[in-house]
């Protein structure tokens, strides 16, 4: 310790233990709150599906389905000291008539403060909705929920589902726009 | 030997990772550290981050699922050794991106379980920000090794 | 002249100097950490909570890494030169 670069070496050697040390006990504290929020409420209002052609193949032959959905939720108790964001998103599952499982997101948001936290939307689907099998026809009807991702300034995410729909929503037939 | 048990603890080839694009701010920036796993019986679901490797380009990528589809195995006769988790249809979509990662698939429809690297599961941020100054600025890669070559010679002990 | 000049940027210190920088290191660096994250998770800041130890750590660093005389108070009694046989 007898130089000042051996000095400066020591200091910043024992301030990188502490750092870690602090954000350690920072991710940890994370789990401290684990509040879980109330249960929200997910109502879908209309859905409708309507033929049209695929995004890649101009040819091929694709369903598009639109959802328009009523959404409630209180996500205040989500935010501490350590919550960087909320990433919240509604995905809808199904299984379609091959037999496939599906889990289609179809409206996210990212929320950045606690009061932005209180979701009241009325909304429709953000993304295109359509099946893996190009049609909808014979597939199971829907569950949609609203599930969120807590991203903290360090630590782990964690995630968790704050809303879903009571009854499950069949799929209309494709409707000829015509 | 720490890295590559780390690497056989998590399942993935690279359990910490920096982040390299900007397209999952405001939650990811250019420079903070992810550490992933990669459970091999589980199944991806939609909001999981994953780190993928398209079959032609190096670079691994950073987006969340946006899409799964499980299919049905349909060969006859065979009973899945593990659940559906093999057989996983994915699509992705950074954050801050306005559309689906399509373009970024190179030919792909869909990406599958095999092209991903891991999971996210924890996060440290700034962290990793001296890797990517490095690849950006080698100026700075070679000022500072310039600068250590001159202080071995002028250092008295 | 140039002598003085390397002895500033070196800044030497003795060693009771020495084990008392250890020390004081040592024992704000502790006190730092666990004051700015009390302090951080009482305001639930994370501003605060580093605000708090960049503080610590800027005094620290003034108080220990020049080489204030209070370093120097008891300097190493060299062994008088004695003459070596021929």
């Amino acid at each position: 310790m007898h130089s000042i670069y051996s000095r400066i070496n020591n200091v910043s050697a024992m301030l990188s233990t502490c750092l870690m040390v602090l954000l350690g006990a920072i991710s940890l504290s994370s789990f401290l709150f684990t509040s879980t929020p109330p249960p929200g409420t997910l109502a879908v209002t209309n859905v409708k599906v309507f033929p049209g052609n695929a995004r890649r193949y101009a040819n091929k032959y694709q369903d598009f389905a639109f959802v328009n959905f009523n959404l409630t939720a209180d996500l205040k108790p989500l935010f501490n000291w350590n919550t960087k964001q909320l990433f919240i998103y509604v995905s809808a599952e199904y299984e379609n008539r091959q037999g496939t499982k599906n889990e289609v997101v179809i409206f996210d948001r990212i929320v950045q403060n606690k009061e932005d936290a209180y979701i009241d939307i009325a909304g429709r689907n953000k993304y295109v909705f359509r099946d893996v099998s190009a049609s909808f026809e014979d597939s199971t009807p829907a569950h949609y929920s609203l599930k969120y991702n807590v991203m903290p300034y360090v630590g782990i995410l964690t995630y968790g589902e704050a809303a879903r729909t009571v009854d499950p929503v069949p799929f209309p037939e494709s409707q000829d726009l015509s | 030997m720490i890295w590559k048990g780390l690497g056989l603890i998590t399942n993935t080839e690279s359990p910490i990772v920096v982040v390299l694009s900007g397209s999952m701010e405001p939650a990811f920036y250019r420079g903070d550290l992810l550490f992933l796993t990669n459970p091999s019986n589980q199944r991806y679901q939609t909001g999981d981050i994953t780190v993928y490797k398209v079959p032609g380009a190096d670079i691994p990528i950073v987006h969340r699922v946006l899409e799964t589809h499980d299919l049905v195995s349909d060969k006859r006769g065979v009973v899945a050794a593990a659940p559906l988790a093999q057989q996983q249809l994915l699509l992705t979509k950074g954050d801050n991106n306005h559309i689906d990662d399509i373009e970024l698939y190179q030919g792909l429809e869909w990406l599958e379980r095999k092209h991903i690297v891991g999971k996210v599961r924890g996060f440290l941020p700034y962290v990793g920000y001296v890797t990517i100054a490095m690849n950006d600025f080698p100026q700075l890669k070679y000022a500072l090794l310039g600068g250590l070559g001159l202080l071995a010679l002028i250092q008295r002990e | 002249m140039s002598d003085i000049l390397q002895q500033y940027l070196e800044g030497k210190i003795d060693f009771e100097g020495q084990k008392l920088v250890e020390q004081i290191s040592r024992n704000i660096l502790i006190v730092a950490t666990a004051v700015s994250f009390v302090a951080g998770f009482a305001t639930q800041s994370l501003q605060v909570l580093f605000g708090v130890f960049a503080a610590f750590v800027v005094t620290l660093s003034l108080a220990v890494i020049p080489p204030w005389p209070a370093y120097r108070r008891h300097p190493v009694k060299w062994l008088s030169i004695k003459e070596t046989k021929a």
